[in-house]
């Protein structure tokens, strides 16, 4: 590549990441409208809360990526050629980003102490001042500190799906750096480290001349941030979180939280009894699950139904579930992969190193490149040995939910006292009991919270990882044999394909224009998903809880 | 004249089961300082709730200048334990909450809002945030808001029960001091605090609670001269009384 090639190809670059970037910051704008006005609206009535905080949760959780195809359909049916596509594609990363900053704005609301809210009637304040006033400032450090992990998030969605784009040529974003890394070959290596490289570039710019000045600006306005020892920091710090996980706590946001619970539990610092009320203090936990045993009833009996008025999509069911089942294997070999190596590596430098809030930004810089970008670069080297396509998905997989678990691991530990040290040391507690009593027990919630986070990551990340076709089309061949299993298993398209899965599935079927399997496929992973998180991963987190409280 | 009327209260929270107040009355003349003392859990925040406006009773009214209160009234001030700040505003800002009930324009509101924090020993704060300061400007700052609406009637929540001794001390002799101002509009206070040696320093009038569901144990009316040492024989013999009457339970 000589120097003007170079430059040429810098320029592209450039001007494909910033087109990227436009439309991230064009949904993360939107995202904190909405979450502001959802949230909040959620924190202050109860009836409203009672519905939407269940459904935020579900859908942080789902594999909305995996709807894109129906999306983009939607979208490019209604507007027309590249504002359709665009349209689709930023509706879909704002489908990533905006759960958390609901869930921030939501605890940042309800934690408030009810002395404010009595001040601001005292005082005649209005609606449109209390908002003014008190929600959106006592919001905006959470909302800033949600928006870096959901622009990791999205940035995900955003590379994947323009890669995702890329291989259907009828629906495609004409810039992107996700177009640059879909369209080029493996063969061009200088040029795929150079938009590696300008990517990187992008991501560190934009967390430190972005969200390092708000971070900044915003922290003096939060509540946990008094200089005033004794009493008011206890208060700050603890209590209020401590009161608030007692009422309500599901998902990945309430990771600094958990860890001071647990400070809480092996220190046992002593509570001031007069402790004031947040908000809303009758608002209890059966807020949650009963709005997610209905949706996932609700689920399975259109299910159901559809499977009993539509017999002739029973075979599509078949075909369904088995590719399903390789996939849930894939991802959670993956997961516990990731999850294996992840526990020492945050053992090591939250307990050994102490230093984790340089590891933390390293890491959410990291964690916001997206492992989909690897894609063109792995596929043809592994594609020469026999199982390369599952490798390919191995890596992807593995690469989308670790730093996710690591990232938040670190981010609970913050909370953990460091007079644990202390403690450790005065009982001389080593080796496999320092491991079991302290170790673990202390990064437990960071990784509970980090693993629904990571495995949602990688589910997202099937429908590249385990079919990836590179520019070339699909070809049609496959379509009239979609009902047979040894057919899809053969199927390589012009690119790397694993036999089945369920992310292949959904690209077949949006291939072929087969929008009932496409759907039935959506519903039945939805279905998996969320049965998952409320018998597997919910009651994990209240069983931690319980006993961390 | 009676500024404040509290009759038959009584009050449980929501879910019912445990009964706070049981037929509270008492009031509270002009130019009177009464304070509400009883053990911990008692119902003394939530008396001091629902004569500001912002509970409602189960039972039992409350009369403000022999009006009944229904709901928050221009006339009541309150000033919080916790000094309820944001954390995201300015002093300056802070204060001027207090003014949004009072039609008058920005100027004033900033004039008036900088001479309050004068007279608080505030000036040159006005700009910083909450979080800068120690507790005690805090509280100060949670007061200069509560005068800054003009009240004929202050309520103190437990107001130096979240500072240390030493600067609860001070700020206690400064309040006294503001509020002997004649400028000031406020002709009765009422506090709730569980330090006996403080109410009776302070009050003119002692109530007494009794532990939930509380009733009303006793009135005491102080009328010793100020200043009231607790070496006085007197101040002493009031406090084994109180003492005494509060462990009866
Ligand atoms: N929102 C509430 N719901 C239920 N019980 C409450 C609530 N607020 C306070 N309580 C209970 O009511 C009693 C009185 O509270 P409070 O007025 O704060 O007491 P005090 O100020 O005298 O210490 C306490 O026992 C407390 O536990
Ligand atoms: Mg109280």
């Amino acid at each position: 590549m000589d120097f003007y090639a170079a430059l040429s190809l810098l320029r592209m670059l450039v001007l494909d990441t910033g087109a990227s970037w436009v439309r991230m910051f064009i949904a993360l704008g939107i995202s904190i409208i909405l979450s502001l006005i959802l949230g909040i609206y959620a924190a202050i009535s109860e009836r409203f809360g009672r519905i939407i905080i269940p459904i935020v949760d579900i859908f942080q959780t789902l594999p909305i990526l995996a709807f894109f195809p129906i999306v983009i359909v939607v979208f490019v049916g209604i507007l027309p050629g590249y504002i359709g596509i665009n349209a689709a594609v930023i509706f879909l990363i704002i489908t990533s980003m905006i759960w958390n900053i609901i869930f921030g704005v939501y605890e940042s609301v309800i934690v408030l102490p009810s002395e404010v809210m009595e001040m601001a009637e005292l005082y005649g304040l209005s609606t449109w001042q209390r908002f003014k006033k008190i929600f959106i400032p006592a919001s905006m450090p959470r909302v800033v500190q949600q928006s870096i992990l959901s622009w990791s998030i999205g940035l995900f969605y955003l590379v994947t799906s323009e890669i995702f784009s890329t291989g259907v040529s009828q629906y495609k974003v004409t810039y992107g750096i996700g177009v640059f890394f879909g369209t080029i070959g493996s063969s061009n290596l200088a040029e795929y480290l150079l938009g590696i490289a300008v990517f990187i570039v992008f991501v560190i710019a934009t967390r430190l001349l972005f969200f390092k000045p708000l971070e900044n600006y915003f922290s003096r306005y939060s509540r946990q941030q008094s200089t005033s020892a004794g009493y008011l920091r206890i208060h700050n710090i603890v209590h209020a979180p401590i009161r608030f996980i007692r009422k309500r706590v599901t998902g990945p946001t309430r990771i600094q939280d958990m860890g001071i619970r647990i400070g809480r539990v092996i220190l046992k610092p002593r509570l001031k009894k007069n402790e004031p009320k947040p908000i809303y203090v009758k608002r209890k936990s059966r807020t949650g699950s009963r709005t997610k045993y209905a949706t996932a009833a609700i689920l399975l009996a259109v299910l159901i139904i559809l499977l009993y008025l539509y017999p002739q999509i029973l075979p599509y069911e078949y075909i369904i579930i088995v590719n399903l089942a390789f996939s849930f294997a894939r991802v959670w070999f993956a997961f516990l992969v990731a999850l294996a190596i992840s526990i020492p590596v945050c053992v090591y430098l939250i307990f050994m190193t102490r230093q984790t809030s340089k590891y933390v930004l390293l890491f959410q810089i990291i964690a916001s490149i997206p492992a989909t970008i690897l894609l063109p670069l792995i596929v043809a080297p592994l594609s020469a040995y026999q199982y390369g396509a599952e490798y390919t998905a191995f890596i992807v997989f593995f690469l989308s939910s670790i730093w996710y678990i690591i990232f938040s691991a670190l981010g609970a530990s913050k909370a953990i006292p460091n007079s644990i040290d202390e403690v450790k040391n005065i009982f001389g507690v080593r080796g496999r009991e320092a491991w079991q009593k302290i170790y673990l027990k202390a990064i437990m919630p960071g990784l509970i919270t980090g693993a629904v986070t990571a495995i949602a990551a990688e589910w997202n990340a099937s429908i590249v990882a385990e079919f990836f076709n590179g520019s070339g089309n699909i070809s049609s061949a496959i379509c009239p044999s979609i009902t047979s299993l040894s057919a899809i298993s053969h199927f390589t398209g012009s690119g790397n394909a694993v036999s089945l899965g369920i992310g292949k599935l959904l690209d077949i079927s949006l291939s072929c224009n087969n929008i009932t399997l496409m759907l039935i496929a959506i519903v039945n992973l939805s279905v998996m998903i969320i049965l998952i998180n409320i018998f597997v991963w919910k009651r994990l987190y209240n069983k931690t809880s319980a006993i961390y409280r | 004249m009676e500024m404040i009327n509290v009759e038959n209260i009584s009050f449980s929270f929501e879910d019912g089961i445990t009964r706070i107040m049981d037929g509270i009355s008492f009031n509270v003349e002009e130019d009177e300082f009464v304070s509400i003392i009883g053990p911990s859990g008692c119902g003394k925040s939530t008396m001091l709730r629902i004569i500001a406006g912002l509970i409602k009773p189960d039972g039992g009214k409350v009369f403000y200048m022999g009006k009944e209160v229904s709901g928050p009234v221009r006339g009541i001030s309150f000033v919080f334990q916790d000094f309820a700040l944001l954390p995201w505003l300015t002093i300056i800002e802070n204060v001027k909450l207090g003014f949004s009930l009072i039609n008058i324009t920005e100027e004033e509101k900033n004039r008036r809002s900088t001479l309050l924090l004068d007279s608080f020993g505030l000036s040159g704060f006005e700009n910083s945030y909450p979080n800068a300061l120690s507790g005690g400007m805090k509280q100060r700052v949670g007061i200069a808001r509560a005068l800054a609406s003009d009240p004929n009637v202050l309520l103190m929540d437990e107001p130096f029960s979240a500072l240390d001794q030493l600067t609860a001390d001070t700020l206690r002799s400064d309040i006294i001091y503001q509020l002997k101002n004649k400028d000031l509009p406020v002709k009765s206070v009422i506090m709730v605090t569980h330090n006996v040696e403080e109410a009776i320093e302070l009050s003119d009038k002692m109530v007494i609670l009794s532990a939930k569901p509380s009733h009303v144990k006793e009135v005491i009316n102080v009328n010793m001269p100020r200043p009231r040492s607790k070496r006085s024989r007197k101040v002493a013999a009031l406090m084994d009384h109180i003492y005494a009457e509060l462990a009866k339970d």
